[in-house]
């Protein structure tokens, strides 16, 4: 439990600092990818922005435990365990909630897109950190 | 003598003359009518810091009135015109959507404005005349009065054209400039109207 909770941690803060360093920069660099965001279906009031930056670590807490779980599984080098989990995390979980969202919300394919890659990145990335901290 | 009479040529021909002469005018603008025609039309001007955008009404769907009189020394005005919110395009259905929300479309369906005063009364010429002016904007239930500075002509078809245009904030009508992705994409507080009204005047 405790590899699971530091291992969880130390992936959140990395993925913290990744992802939304990595979403400041795209969009300041690549502007015109994120201008479908002004959409009444996004939050525009900053009520939930606490939660919105809670997602690293959610998610992290969250792969920490599937990890723990199912390592052994994940066979060879710390970076080809992290890549293989990253793409079962992706195929088993990301792909039909993109599915379904594309299916049911008024949104574009770039968008399903760029989520299904950002999360796809960030299971990859999560993958390779606890291949290291929890072997 | 000779003063005497110039005093009296003057009390006859120049006094009432100067005295008269601006009745005239205020006779001449008193209960004028001017009727807003449906082709007129409001942009709204803003960005965010990922795009710019422009929220249009292309064609006015009402007609308006709005009454002219001679104030002390200002020209009054009364009356004024109403946006349906739903008739603003953002040529982007999410932006559009988007600025209805923010603007509570649900809530304050209409969006006001009053048009108070005109510093001068207008020439009406063809060639563009700058004016000042007051109007009162009324969103979202919040109403606000402004300067406005116009450009008034008139065309072969006697239609006035006014023209302004005005810097106005969110946070004027406590309203909060939306945010999205925690706060990463911001929409800027001011906003740009520019309104091309056509007018058509009648005398009563």
């Amino acid at each position: 439990m405790k590899k699971i909770l530091i291992a969880g941690l130390i992936g959140g803060c990395i993925l913290f600092i990744l992802s939304y360093g990595g979403l400041f920069l795209a969009i300041r660099f690549f502007p015109k990818l994120f201008t479908e965001y002004n959409n009444p279906l996004f939050n525009s009031d900053g009520s939930r922005d606490m939660l919105f930056y809670l997602h690293a670590f959610i998610f992290s807490f969250a792969l920490s435990w599937f990890w723990d779980r199912f390592k052994a599984l994940f066979k060879g080098r710390v970076v080809l365990r992290g890549l293989e989990f990253g793409l079962v995390y992706s195929v088993i979980a990301l792909l039909p909630v993109m599915w379904i969202s594309f299916s049911a919300l008024d949104i574009t394919v770039a968008m399903v897109l760029s989520w299904f890659i950002y999360g796809l990145l960030q299971a990859i990335t999560a993958g390779v950190v606890f291949a290291k901290v929890n072997p | 003598m000779l003063y005497k009479n110039i005093l009296c040529l003057y009390l006859l021909l120049v006094a009432p003359a100067t005295y008269i002469l601006p009745r005239q005018l205020s006779h001449a603008a008193d209960g004028r009518k001017w009727i807003v025609s449906e082709n007129s039309s409001l942009c709204v001007n803003g960005s965010t810091n990922v795009n710019k955008f422009a929220c249009d009404i292309l064609a006015y769907e009402r007609t308006d009135t709005i009454k002219v009189s001679q104030g002390k020394s200002q020209m009054i005005l009364s009356g004024g015109i109403g946006i349906n919110i739903q008739s603003f395009n953002c040529h982007n259905s999410m932006m559009t959507r988007d600025l209805r929300k923010t603007l509570k479309e649900k809530q304050f369906p209409m969006l006001h404005i009053a048009f108070l005063t005109l510093n001068k009364l207008p020439e009406l010429t063809s060639q563009p005349e700058p004016i000042t002016g007051m109007v009162e904007i009324e969103i979202a239930g919040v109403r606000k009065q402004f300067d406005v500075k116009y450009k008034i002509s008139v065309d072969d078809q006697k239609v006035i054209h006014l023209l302004g245009s005005r810097d106005v904030n969110f946070s004027d009508f406590n309203l909060i400039p939306p945010k999205k992705l925690g706060g990463m994409i911001q929409t800027k507080d001011k906003l740009s109207v520019d309104f091309h009204l056509k007018i058509k005047s009648i005398n009563r």
